[in-house]
């Protein structure tokens, strides 16, 4: 049955008002909405450019959550300039990157590559679990700098590069020290482990090979590196045989 | 265990690691350790050296049965506990201390103090779903064996990373579903003995998907540390209904709320779903389709969802009005399976790697001998990805086709945005 988008009117009269203390009641409406609208392209239309203008101004944090929360599920890149305008708010830039990583148009991509360049600290490694949950390609040079800066992003940097598994993501990897201290060496590690799967998925079995070796020889001497030994190891033996490294 | 050693490394890496301070930072208690005569073991306990080194994260609810199973073998030397609410960390290190005779349990607010630890073999995680995925994958990349709590995910992504970061790191990894092998062997044993025949069908009767969390704002209490409890989760205010630990789905539970779980569908479903599944023997199987069946026009019955699997057997959640065709087996009123009553060959039924009826004997087993369990991660993936799949199209009333290799429905794109969740910064799962 045809969704009458008038129906919507008051549920979002409703959501503009809504906060912690509203009643909810009327969003289950734009719920019921937000499934419909993948039969009816009129209707998500009318729906994304409704929940956009939640976005801006004087709605609350929690009807902007709302409305991301369903952006994620309808939204297009028409829905890009209103929730690439939150990515540097602390309140909102996780709900608007909540809808932003799952929208495939490459618009949104574009839009958490350039808030990586102009945010920070936590938000910062925000938008790079985004990208790399994206698997965005394009991402790979700017993640590839992080790894020299600040160890917590650089981290984050180094994860998002071992979730690409590209062999770009390695060679920007192979700067990296997987020995630095705290989570950063973890991090550089398991990325360029994931990396090592990936060639060896590929059926590349002598790069993979010439990766877990390069990580178990650096690994030699090396305090507290136990775990990465045996990875490692683990790894040279799946590059001979699978079974051998099988638990 | 992960660091097979003599009884004097172990406590010098103690020591090493308590005169660095890590432990300090963040934790409620410590004290030095001390080589006590319960340390050198005796006739019903094997000495430390031969123990699992054990700590427990979340320990409210489930994770408080979890480590009472653990701190009750002598196979097991629990020394840490950690939880976001301190009366729950209180008792959890009080319980550990009563046990061991001593004061040394170490208490964290932080999972990542606790995973800091080298002394640590072993931890079992009891937090609410949106924490499993980052806490496994952060446990195997310490070095640590893991007993996981049912459900063992939140969204369908969760489960190819923590099966990777076992892999990666060659960690024992359990799910935690006490039930599959325990509360089961009413239908597993008959059909592996091959009674019914060849599995065509499973109804299983359990509750939907979880539902949005629209509780109002209260004050945040002292003794809970609302950030961590939420952790990669959305932001949302305090309310006790929200991160409630009790075990209902219908609201005022965390189990209830969609941020944080898959509601009744996955979590007594992880059970029914588990047993079913193990029963057919479908747990290298992942389902290949998912119809949805819309209510009926007249609205007197229900829509439902099933799944079908590559080898044609099929699950149906909730199927309103359905027949019992023979031959067919049952456990109690929430599994029915239906077989093609052709002989069969029968197959023994897989059993706990220790030889005894507990899914925590298994785990400390294969910890030691570095087998995988009978809950391996990779068999609870599997499982709960029908559930998931199911729940997915609760929500978006209609039918999905799933692509294994690919981890991605076929030709939409909008169940594919649920196959994921954006974590909260700092949080990220690689």
């Amino acid at each position: 049955m045809p969704f009458d988008p008038a129906t919507l009117d008051a549920p979002f009269a409703a959501l503009k008002a809504y906060d912690w203390t509203a009643d909810a009641a009327p969003l289950k409406t734009i719920d019921q909405a937000a499934i419909a609208a993948h039969a009816d392209a009129a209707l998500r239309a009318d729906l994304e450019k409704r929940l956009c203008g939640i976005l801006g101004g004087g709605p609350s944090r929690a009807a902007k959550e709302y409305a991301c929360r369903k952006l994620m599920m309808i939204g297009t890149a028409a829905s890009v300039p209103a929730l690439a305008a939150l990515l540097g708010d602390k309140d909102n830039s996780h709900m608007a990157r909540f809808a932003l990583e799952r929208i495939g148009a490459p618009e949104a991509a574009a839009a958490l590559r350039t808030a990586l360049g102009e945010v920070s600290g936590d938000l910062a490694i925000g938008m790079i679990s985004s990208l790399a949950a994206r698997r965005d390609a394009a991402s790979v040079p700017a993640l590839a700098a992080l790894l020299q800066g600040d160890a917590t992003i650089a981290a984050a940097a180094a994860e998002a590069l071992g979730r690409m598994s590209s062999p770009e993501a390695l060679a920007a990897l192979a700067s990296a020290d997987p020995f630095a201290a705290g989570g950063l060496g973890r991090a550089v590690v398991d990325a360029r482990l994931a990396c090592a799967e990936g060639l060896l998925a590929a059926g590349r079995r002598a790069e993979a090979r010439g990766v877990y070796q390069a990580l178990l020889d650096a690994a030699k001497g090396k305090p507290a590196a136990k775990e990465v030994e045996l990875a490692a190891t683990r790894g040279v033996l799946a590059c001979v045989d699978a079974s051998l490294a099988a638990l | 265990m992960s660091t097979p050693g003599s009884r004097q490394s172990r406590t010098e890496s103690r020591r090493r690691f308590l005169q660095a301070g890590t432990v300090s930072a963040g934790a409620a208690f410590a004290a030095p350790y001390v080589l006590t005569s319960k340390a050198l073991g005796d006739a019903a306990t094997p000495p430390a050296s031969d123990r699992v080194v054990m700590g427990g994260i979340g320990i409210g609810n489930q994770g408080k049965g979890d480590q009472a199973n653990f701190l009750g073998r002598p196979d097991v030397q629990y020394v840490a506990v950690c939880d976001v609410r301190k009366q729950w960390r209180d008792e959890a290190k009080g319980r550990v201390d009563a046990k061991n005779g001593t004061k040394d349990c170490a208490a964290y607010v932080d999972f990542r103090e606790l995973l800091a630890r080298d002394d640590i073999d072993a931890v079992h995680i009891g937090t609410p779903d949106h924490w499993h995925a980052i806490m496994t994958t952060a446990a195997c990349r310490a070095g640590k064996d893991v007993y996981l709590q049912k459900p063992e995910t939140l969204v369908l992504r969760d489960g190819p990373a923590m099966v990777a970061a076992a892999r990666r790191y060659g960690r024992v990894v359990s799910g935690g579903s006490q039930r599959v092998l325990g509360d089961y062997r009413g239908i597993v044993d008959p059909i592996w003995a091959g009674e019914i025949g060849a599995v065509k069908s499973i109804d299983i009767s359990v509750g939907g998907p979880s539902m949005p969390c629209y509780l109002t704002a209260e004050s945040t209490p002292p003794d809970i540390d609302w950030e961590l409890w939420l952790g990669p989760a959305p932001w949302e205010p305090y309310n006790p209904g929200r991160c409630n630990g009790n075990f209902g789905t219908g609201g005022g539970s965390w189990r209830s709320y969609v941020d944080y779980s898959g509601g009744s569908l996955t979590d007594w479903g992880a059970h029914h779903f588990g047993g079913a599944i193990f029963a057919a023997d479908l747990l290298e199987l992942q389902p290949a389709k998912v119809t949805f069946h819309p209510a009926s026009a007249d609205g007197k019955e229900a829509g439902y969802v099933s799944v079908a699997y590559p080898n044609g057997v099929e699950i149906f959640h909730n199927r309103p009005g359905r027949l019992r065709p023979t031959p067919s087996i049952s456990h109690q009123s929430a599994i029915q399976i239906v077989g093609d009553g052709q002989p069969r060959e029968p197959k023994p039924v897989p059993a706990y790697r220790n030889g005894e009826g507990s899914i925590y004997g298994d785990f400390i087993e294969c910890v030691k001998t570095r087998q995988r369990p009978f809950r391996d991660i990779e068999l609870a993936v599997n499982t709960m990805t029908a559930p998931h799949m199911i729940g997915i199209a609760y929500r978006l009333e209609r039918s999905l086709t799933w692509d294994r290799a690919a981890q991605q429905f076929v030709g939409d794109d909008e169940a594919n945005r649920f196959i994921d969740r954006a974590r909260r910064e700092p949080w990220t799962l690689s």
